[in-house]
């Protein structure tokens, strides 16, 4: 039943999910980029802006101009390729585009993954306001903890994994993006077949659902993929007796297979859930986080916050930490240990398809949205203890605030490097990690 | 018969160095090879091994037994340099160990097997054997490559692999993969490719287990006969016959720490002794085990 | 379907200059992984290592690509230092997590924008070749001109690269071999299987294990020169994980801890990549339908081909984990 689940969720790609070919549109929004004294963002639609449609052909589809509200919407005749262009002589006197954005921009037929495409031309640049040195640590800061919380959240399943049945697994990374492709499937491309539902809020006819509801659904399938890989592959793997390095050998072929298979049904590009993907940043003193993020970050806490209660005070929470501190002593004392390694994988599944969504809100959903973050997973488990559940949360957010902290001083492309040099000190210095149990060291 | 002779001989000197010692815990030595004071391990907040003082005769067989628990292999990790202690410190033909990564220990003569038993079962007999063997010009990478700078000491070292492994009735299987070998015969191996290094003490932990009877009474004869040729051992071992029989010098540990010394005859009355069994091994007396 | 050039693709690549950096790269990966049981999951940043030792030579040196040669080995030794010290006392999987992440950090350091004077950024850097390809000019291999016959066809410029490729995959197998022979293998092989066991024995496990890292990674440095030179140029994005990832499949398909195996396995890789490559484009050239359900695209031919070396590495570790030549005896990734 939920390999059949997982199975419809997976096999829908983009391509087969258009329902018709009516009603598509271009909404082109116009702004100026700008920061007030104090260096908040403070961007200002510019009205009065000529834009206009090309279709593949060269030949105009439309030219509007730009409402009050910096908007020009254009109805288009089909799906299709089209170029959306500005006319950069209509901006106003002492304007002109962003170095970052091209007066022309391309949008390919496969990019309206909504009805609607959302195209921004942005003036003036972010850069011309400073920030004072506090504000710019202050708002890393709260990045950090956004990616810190993610990153806490996909590694505590790694990390138990690893304590439970001892195996490193590569293809965590992907557990990851299947929980943030999940909730594309249904938050984008849609279930026809569930179309019936519509009758409940936030299902619509053409059988998407609402992020609200997509995101707890993906939740509970990463869960069940969780469940599955340790039934289909490990599970019978450990019964045989098969040696972990064997096992990990194999976790790299599953990356392998599942990134190539997510690529294959959801192409190279980078894109955005449904809802929540245009927001306005709210000031908090030098702080400046979108609703989104915000509401984003307080679900990640609860979420943690739940994990880390369970496995301190349920009977099965004990277990697991019993099952990772000491696996031959728990089952000497009665424990099950399968039943508290299928309990991790799914709980591990779950978390990762969460961090994978949340993930996804924050930054758009791609094939290696999760294949990207692995590293960073791996120095997060190993700045905790491999093993630890609460090492993982600790090593997660500490990696997160360090990343981002780091893009201060390191330009943004090499931000992960500090990382890399996390994991070897603390290799060289500590090994077992922070909260790690001590292992011999030969 | 000759041998038998020597063995006794052998076995009386051994004994008579130790006869006038006094049978107490922790007790000095006339001519000690190893020496440990102070050694303490702690594995998260439970004290496995607390030893105040300890030392090993030169020249003898000494068994280290104690139930279940009590820390014996752990004080062989510790003394190999394969654990570190939390505190103390330990010499070795008067040398201080504490700072000597495990594979020098073996250099330096003290040499170890393990209690469950390592050997390469990928590789062949011989070449278990072979690897025994320190200073092998050959296991450099670079000298690896000209097998003229090796062939000759490889030659001679085979020869003295093959003379162990005849003694040790492990002759035939030369050329068998290692995973070949029953449980009985890798302990023989094992043992087989410490001498390889040539050492002067020998540590065994548990040599008889898994070992078939038949095979017990010549393992016996291997053991006596490495101190007869002039080296000291120094075993971990349940199996009380083998105790009685083959040591010079018992020493008992329960719960990390030393409690008695003596002849296997001393240990056997001594009441400290039968407590600590009797606590762990429910009325099971230490006379009548096996 | 055009079956003759299906055929001649995939002998091209059976024995093309893929197989020939593959395999130079799988030797090394084997010396490490196969023969010593240590988890390299970086051999892609050994190989960029020796790629831009080379291209770094004219470039940003000003000097000759041959300088390339040393300069690209001791980048590697470095790298092999690196990731050796803090891992190789400890259990295996650190080796794994910080070489995969070492091998990544140098991808993202040469492509970065930060540095693109020294590596070229994401363009990498091209033109350093001439010296190397005047030496097959001189030798009579033109560059221009065309040699062999169906199946086999090759350009000079094809042709010269092969040649020099094989002669070193050549030279380094035997060195391989050689050292697998002697001692020094033998106490790799022992480590693999039980590392305790040779530490008893009085042999310092780590430094052998830091002489197989390196050794291992200075090898996969000179596949890393290899591709460099047969494209005439050096692209960050060649030495991605997945390049590591590859290239373990390879070596485990031709047999692990075995010399011939990691030359086998990697001329088997390509020659069935290659083929399945050029089949499918051709049976999808128009989409395939199954009713309303789109299998394949011409566009998804490559992503359906990696899909299936990551089954294939998964179906070899759950049946056959010593490849298709090994041997189970002699192999054990898990020693005990």
């Amino acid at each position: 039943m939920l390999f059949l689940a997982i199975g419809a969720v997976l096999s829908f790609s983009l391509g087969s999910a258009h329902a018709s070919d009516d009603g598509y549109s271009i909404r082109v929004q116009v702004r100026q980029q700008q920061r007030d004294e104090a260096g908040k963002t403070d961007n200002q639609p510019i009205p009065s802006v000529t834009v206009f449609v090309t279709g593949t052909d060269g030949v105009e589809i439309g030219r509007l101009v730009t409402d009050a509200a910096g908007i020009a919407i254009f109805e288009l005749p089909h799906k299709g390729d089209y170029t959306v262009t500005i006319d950069e002589s209509t901006l106003p006197d002492g304007q002109k585009l962003d170095a970052g954005t091209s007066s022309s921009q391309n949008l390919l037929s496969d990019s309206f993954v909504t009805k609607t495409k959302v195209v921004n031309f942005f003036t003036g640049g972010s850069q011309s306001v400073s920030q004072s040195l506090f504000e710019r640590v202050t708002q890393r800061l709260v990045d950090g903890v956004r990616l810190g919380l993610i990153l806490a959240m996909c590694s505590v399943g790694l990390s138990l994994i690893f304590g439970t049945t001892g195996l490193t697994n590569f293809a965590h990374g992907e557990m990851v993006t299947f929980g943030g492709l999940a909730a594309f499937v249904l938050n984008i491309s849609g279930l026809s077949f569930l179309g019936f539902l519509s009758f409940i809020p936030g299902i619509r006819p053409d059988g998407t659902f609402h992020i609200l509801w997509a995101a707890p659904i993906g939740i509970v399938l990463g869960g069940g993929f969780g469940w599955a890989l340790n039934y289909a592959i490990f599970g019978r793997l450990r019964k045989r007796g098969v040696g972990l390095v064997t096992q990990m050998v194999l976790t790299v072929g599953l990356s392998i297979l599942l990134r190539n298979f997510f690529l294959s049904r959801f192409e190279g590009r980078t894109r955005p859930y449904a809802e929540f993907t245009l927001q306005r940043a709210m000031e908090f003193g030098p702080i400046s986080i979108t609703a989104r993020d915000l509401i984003v970050s307080i679900l990640s806490l609860i979420i943690l916050v739940s994990v880390a209660l369970a496995l301190r005070f349920t009977r099965l929470g004990k277990a697991t930490r019993a099952v990772s501190d000491n696996p031959d002593l728990a089952s000497a004392t009665g424990i099950d240990s399968e039943k508290v390694i299928r309990l991790v994988w799914i709980l591990g599944g779950a978390l990762a398809a969460a961090g994978g969504i949340f993930r996804g809100l924050d930054e758009q959903v791609s094939f290696d949205m999760g294949g990207r973050l692995l590293f960073l997973l791996f120095a997060s488990i190993t700045l905790g203890g491999l093993g630890s559940a609460f090492g993982a949360l600790m090593g997660g957010f500490v990696v997160g605030i360090m990343v981002e902290v780091a893009s201060l001083v390191v330009p943004t492309e090499l931000k992960a490097t500090p990382a890399l040099l996390v994991l070897i000190l603390v290799l060289l210095l500590r090994p077992q990690g922070i909260l790690g149990r001590a292992q011999r060291v030969g | 018969m000759d041998i038998k002779a020597s063995l006794s001989t052998a076995t009386s000197a051994a004994r008579l160095a130790l006869a006038g010692v006094e049978r107490t815990p922790g007790v000095i030595k006339q001519d000690a090879i190893l020496t440990a004071s102070g050694v303490r391990r702690e594995f998260g907040g439970i004290v496995a091994v607390d030893v105040e003082h300890v030392e090993i005769q030169r020249g003898s067989i000494t068994a280290l037994i104690g139930p279940n628990g009590a820390g014996k292999t752990t004080l062989f990790n510790l003394l190999t340099g394969f654990d570190t202690p939390n505190t103390g410190s330990w010499s070795f033909n008067g040398r201080s160990m504490e700072k000597v990564a495990s594979h020098k220990t073996a250099a330096l003569g003290m040499v170890r097997t393990f209690q469950l038993t390592k050997s390469l079962t990928k590789l062949s007999v011989i070449e278990n054997m072979r690897l025994g063997a320190t200073d092998q010009k050959g296991e450099k990478w670079w000298n690896g490559l000209f097998g003229r700078v090796w062939k000759a000491q490889e030659a001679s070292i085979t020869e003295r692999a093959e003379e162990l492994l005849n003694r040790f009735t492990l002759g035939h299987m030369r050329d068998e993969y290692a995973g070949a070998l029953s449980g009985g015969q890798r302990k023989l191996l094992e043992m087989a490719r410490a001498l390889m290094t040539n050492p002067t003490l020998v540590m065994l932990d548990e040599p008889m287990a898994g070992v078939n009877p038949a095979l017990k009474q010549s393992l016996n004869e291997h053991i006596r006969g490495l101190r007869d040729q002039g080296m000291t051992v120094l075993f971990v071992e349940h199996d009380m016959d083998m105790v009685h029989d083959v040591s010079d010098w018992v020493i008992v540990m329960a719960e990390g720490r030393i409690i008695a010394e003596g002849t296997p005859e001393d240990i056997s009355k001594n009441p400290a002794v039968i407590d600590a069994y009797l606590g762990t091994r429910q009325g099971q007396s230490l006379l009548e085990d096996e | 379907m055009d079956w003759s050039l299906i055929i001649e693709n995939s002998i091209k690549g059976f024995i093309g200059i893929n197989a020939v950096y593959f395999a130079v790269a799988a030797i090394g990966l084997n010396v490490q992984f196969g023969f010593t049981g240590l988890l390299n999951f970086g051999q892609a940043g050994f190989m960029a290592c020796g790629a831009y030792g080379l291209g770094m030579t004219a470039h940003y040196f000003g000097i000759s690509m041959w300088w390339g040669i040393p300069i690209g080995i001791g980048f590697s030794v470095l790298l092999g230092f690196l990731m050796g010290i803090p891992t190789l006392r400890l259990r295996a999987d650190y080796l794994a997590i910080v070489t995969i992440a070492s091998a990544e950090i140098i991808r993202l350091v040469v492509r970065s924008v930060k540095f693109k004077t020294y590596f070229g950024g994401s363009d990498g850097i091209n033109g350093f070749s001439d010296p190397f390809r005047k030496i097959g000019d001189d030798i009579g291999i033109v560059q221009a001109n065309q040699y062999g016959f169906w199946p086999l066809r090759f350009t000079g410029r094809e042709l010269w690269t092969l040649v020099v490729g094989w002669v070193v995959v050549a030279i380094v197998a035997y060195f391989v071999y050689l050292l697998m022979k002697s001692p020094w293998g033998r106490v790799l092989k022992a480590i693999r299987e039980d590392e305790d066991a040779v530490r008893s024995l009085g042999k310092s496990v780590f430094s052998y294990k830091m002489q197989s890292l390196i050794l291992g990674g200075a090898i996969g440095t000179m596949s890393g020169m290899i591709f460099a030179l047969d494209r005439g140029s050096v692209q960050p994005d060649n030495y991605s994980r997945d390049v590591t990832f590859y290239i373990l499949t390879a070596l485990v398909l031709g047999g692990v801890a075995k010399v011939s195996g990691s030359i086998v396995g990697p001329m088997i890789f390509w020659g069935i990549f290659t083929f399945m490559d050029n089949f499918l484009r051709q049976v999808a050239k128009d989409p395939v339908h199954l009713g309303n359900f789109t299998i394949m695209k011409s566009t998804q031919v490559g992503q359906l081909n990696y899909m299936l070396i990551g089954l294939t590495l998964i179906l070899l570790m759950v049946y056959r984990p010593q490849g298709v030549f090994g041997n189970r005896k002699e192999m054990a990734f898990d020693g005990h």
